[in-house]
């Protein structure tokens, strides 16, 4: 594929591959040379083989409104997307900063003494009529206050390369087993590819997050603490993550029925008897955790699970009440957050945020919706957005309307021309809008797998990447501390080995 | 493991095997009435439905082509082959991450099998080849389960359900074809039957109906070695109850069960084990003519209920732990 970029265009965007005077970027040449080795026929046998890679592994997600759950198959791209070791160092330090600073917050909400609130950084009003905020979660305890333990933060690229912060995701984020899948499955497509890259792995995940796990128990728990996911079932959109991970931490995957509290304590019914639970990683959201203190009608939680956690005799990872900092009009004050607990500048920027309730801001929002971005606070997964320049007039009217009707509901933001990414359409490639949810653990510190998922709005034009809207994916290589060294070309037989 | 999924396994176990041997007495009486007149026709439905435990659940006039209907395809009735396979394979998906890939994908394919099957009129017309699809497919899966799974707990409570299952079955087998023949005689030939005078006679037919019988527990030409000729229902009975090498005999599945529940236990005391060993040992050491003194059917009877006893037992131990907090409500209310 001599031709590999021939004609390709990067359309005025930021684009991850070609640089603005159309050459390819150092990090990427190597990869680049290695592709162009190979021929056209060549390129689709390696699609074929992923493809039979991930249709034989059932690596899938469930989208719902269909009796029999349809499962789909979440597309990888051929070509990985490579971040070089110094960029990824900024997008370490600032993510592990803003996690800090969240669950700081999330702390001093909960169990501390409200000072953000108190001393007016973030107006109590607006934290108490967050949809995620629980007023069950005051006084129950977090070791190291690792309240978010897994994070994934959205980030995109704007016009100028510069890395911002789209969204939090703290309660439940999905997307690691896709992560370490399109990992394992790249190793297997384009193998020598790898070689000469020194790319860091991911595959610590698991282990790491048990770790992470068995660091946040409870006091009580002894020196062997046991963990356990926690699923809503088998008919969960994330159900095969949540199988994934259990596997990768070599721990039991329950349902709610399968624990059971006991004055205070919390355990799972085994064939041996009750085994005593002292850390659940939970992937099921609050209101259906415990239907003595949340929806009564929840048949997937645990009764008493709360209080259990208040005894401090049970962890529940990740916290809850956390949505209420991953409100998007939370979000707005996150920069705020950084410097009130940490006193550091923030080394992430927010996205330009107008926060609607506020008078001036909403007229002036109004004035130009359909240049804006307009989204619900509460809401995960691309749904109930207005993307303003795409949008019909009478779509902008009616979002103006629902804007005025619950002017807390929204936020607009300034819209982010979101960096592209060459993407294998067809038999050529053509530039894809790209973001990045790079993945934060927090036990007694706070790390970050190197990478994360880069997601693909597949679809020309589009810049929604969510999987249930036509996303698709891309391995996410981070370059070690020394250079990747770009090799000569390949021989035709080298090319042919690759 | 988790309780719940052993239980699934263990339910697993147990509804392929109901399914299988479902089949298998629905053909047996099927084929043996064929040849009957049509009033002991009505009463050997009757009959099969009352061994099976189903008679009221049944409640509708004894038709043969009805009481067919309800035993294999009525989704309502949850002994029937169609339900039995369905809850077999619900049970088996939901532990899909612990069986092998091989064993759900057998399960799921009986399931596929029978919807794509017009049930209802191959009943009507030739029901021979959905039986015998039902009980090797069946096979299949337990086949494929022994050759794909390692020897762990969930394995060996699909086993421990199967086996229980299977003997709880064989005595309803024999149960229904005794009370059969019972009905068909008169006082005289009971005794005649009861001592094997019958089967040397010249009733042919009964002879055919014992032979039915020992197919359908895949034990015919096992018999003919051991017994050659001869088809005494003496022979047939001790051969399907106490016959400690034939797969389908109770004392076999019972000493099957005792293994894997011994093995389950690890040492621990059991009520479950402590109950399955009196079960298998009060058939072990029991001399045939003595069973027919204290009367076949009521024996029968006894061991399905020790069975099932059993089978509390296991859900006790195993799969329904209490904690003990709850307990004390539970006795201070």
């Amino acid at each position: 594929m001599a031709g590999l970029l021939d004609g390709y265009r990067t359309d005025g965007f930021f684009d991850e591959v070609v640089g603005d005077d159309g050459s390819v970027r150092e990090h990427y040449q190597a990869l680049i040379q290695r592709l162009r080795g190979l021929t056209p026929g060549e390129l689709e046998r390696r699609e074929r083989i992923r493809d039979a890679l991930f249709r034989s592994a059932g690596i899938t997600f469930t989208v719902y409104g269909d009796d029999a759950g349809v499962e789909r198959t979440f597309p990888m791209d051929l070509l990985p997307r490579i971040i070089p070791a110094a960029e990824w160092a900024q997008i370490e330090a600032g993510v592990i900063q803003r996690v800090t600073a969240l669950n700081r917050f999330l702390e001093d909400l909960y169990v501390g003494e409200q000072a953000a609130v108190h001393d007016g950084v973030v107006p109590r009003w607006l934290v108490h009529t967050a949809e995620g905020f629980r007023r069950q979660a005051f006084g129950i305890p977090v070791p190291h206050a690792a309240r978010c333990l897994v994070s994934g933060v959205d980030l995109v690229r704007d016009e100028q390369g510069r890395y911002v912060v789209l969204e939090d995701n703290l309660r439940n984020p999905s997307g690691i087993s896709y992560v370490l899948e399109n990992r394992a499955a790249m190793t297997r497509v384009l193998p020598l590819a790898f070689a000469e890259q020194r790319v860091r792995p991911v595959d610590h995940y698991g282990p790491m997050l048990l770790r992470a796990l068995q660091e946040v128990a409870p006091p009580s728990a002894g020196e062997h603490p046991t963990a356990v996911v926690l699923t809503p079932g088998v008919f969960n959109a994330a159900y095969f993550e949540h199988v994934f991970l259990a596997r990768q931490m070599g721990i039991e995957l329950v349902e709610g029925r399968d624990l059971v509290v006991d004055e205070h304590v919390v355990h799972m019914r085994t064939t041996q008897g009750l085994k005593r639970v002292d850390v659940i990683y939970r992937r099921i959201d609050d209101d259906f955790l415990d239907p003595v203190v949340f929806r009564p009608d929840s048949a997937l939680g645990v009764p008493g699970l709360l209080s259990a956690a208040r005894a401090g005799n049970v962890t529940i990872a990740n916290a809850v009440g956390n949505g209420v900092a991953d409100d998007k009009a939370v979000y707005a004050f996150v920069p705020d957050l950084i410097r009130f607990y940490l006193g550091e500048e923030p080394i992430l920027p927010n996205v330009q945020t107008y926060l609607l309730w506020n008078d001036e801001q909403r007229a002036e929002v109004l004035a130009r919706l359909g240049e804006l971005v307009v989204k619900p606070v509460a809401e995960s997964g691309g749904f109930g957005m207005l993307i303003g320049p795409h949008a019909t007039d009478a779509e902008v009217a009616a979002m103006a309307e629902r804007v005025q009707a619950d002017p807390r509901g929204y936020i607009a933001q300034e819209v982010v021309g979101l960096s592209r990414h060459p993407t294998l359409v067809g038999d050529h490639l053509a530039g894809r809008h790209v973001d990045l949810r790079p993945f934060a653990i927090a036990g007694e510190t706070v790390e970050v797998v190197p990478g994360g998922l880069t997601r693909v709005a597949l679809r020309e034009g589009s810049l929604v990447v969510n999987s249930s809207q036509g996303g698709g994916s891309k391995d996410t290589w981070v370059l070690d501390e020394v250079a990747g060294v770009v090799a000569d070309g390949p021989t035709k037989e080298e090319a042919a080995a690759c | 493991m988790l309780a719940r999924l052993a239980e699934n396994l263990f339910w697993a176990g147990r509804y392929i095997e109901r399914a299988e041997d479902t089949a298998r007495m629905v053909d047996v009486t099927y084929h043996t009435q064929l040849e009957s007149p049509y009033g002991e026709v009505a009463l050997a439905w009757q009959q099969l439905l009352e061994v099976l435990h189903l008679d009221a659940a049944y409640g509708a006039p004894i038709e043969p082509l009805s009481v067919m209907r309800f035993l294999v395809l009525d989704p309502h009735n949850p002994g029937s082959i169609t339900a039995s396979v369905a809850r077999a394979r619900e049970n088996t998906r939901s532990v899909r991450e612990l069986v092998s890939s091989e064993l759900w994908e057998a399960v799921n394919e009986l399931h596929l099998a029978l919807g794509a099957r017009d049930l209802a009129r191959e009943l009507e017309e030739q029901p021979y080849e959905l039986f015998r699809t039902v009980s090797r497919m069946s096979m299949t899966i337990y086949g494929v389960a022994s050759e794909t799974m390692p020897r762990d707990e969930g394995w060996r409570f699909m086993a421990l359900g199967r086996m229980l299952e299977r003997a709880e079955m064989t005595c309803r087998l024999i149960d229904v074809r005794y009370a059969q023949l019972e009905a068909m005689s008169g006082p005289s030939q009971r005794l005649a039957a009861a001592t094997g005078e019958a089967a040397r006679g010249p009733d042919r037919t009964d002879f055919h109906h014992w032979i039915a019988v020992l197919k359908s527990a895949s034990a015919f030409e096992s018999y003919r070695r051991r017994y050659r000729s001869s088809m005494d229902p003496a022979d047939v009975v001790e051969f399907l109850l106490l016959e400690p090498d034939l797969p389908r005999s109770v004392l076999f599945c019972l000493g099957a069960a005792r293994h894997q529940l011994d093995t389950l236990r690890d040492g621990r005391s059991s009520r479950a084990a402590r109950r399955l060993g009196r079960a298998a040992a009060s058939l072990e050491f029991r001399d045939v003519a003595e069973l027919f003194d204290v009367g076949l059917p009521s024996f029968l009877e006894g061991v399905q209920q020790e069975i099932a006893e059993v089978a509390e037992s296991i859900a006790d131990e195993f799969f329904h732990h209490q904690p003990s907090g709850a307990l004390h409500a539970i006795a201070a209310g």
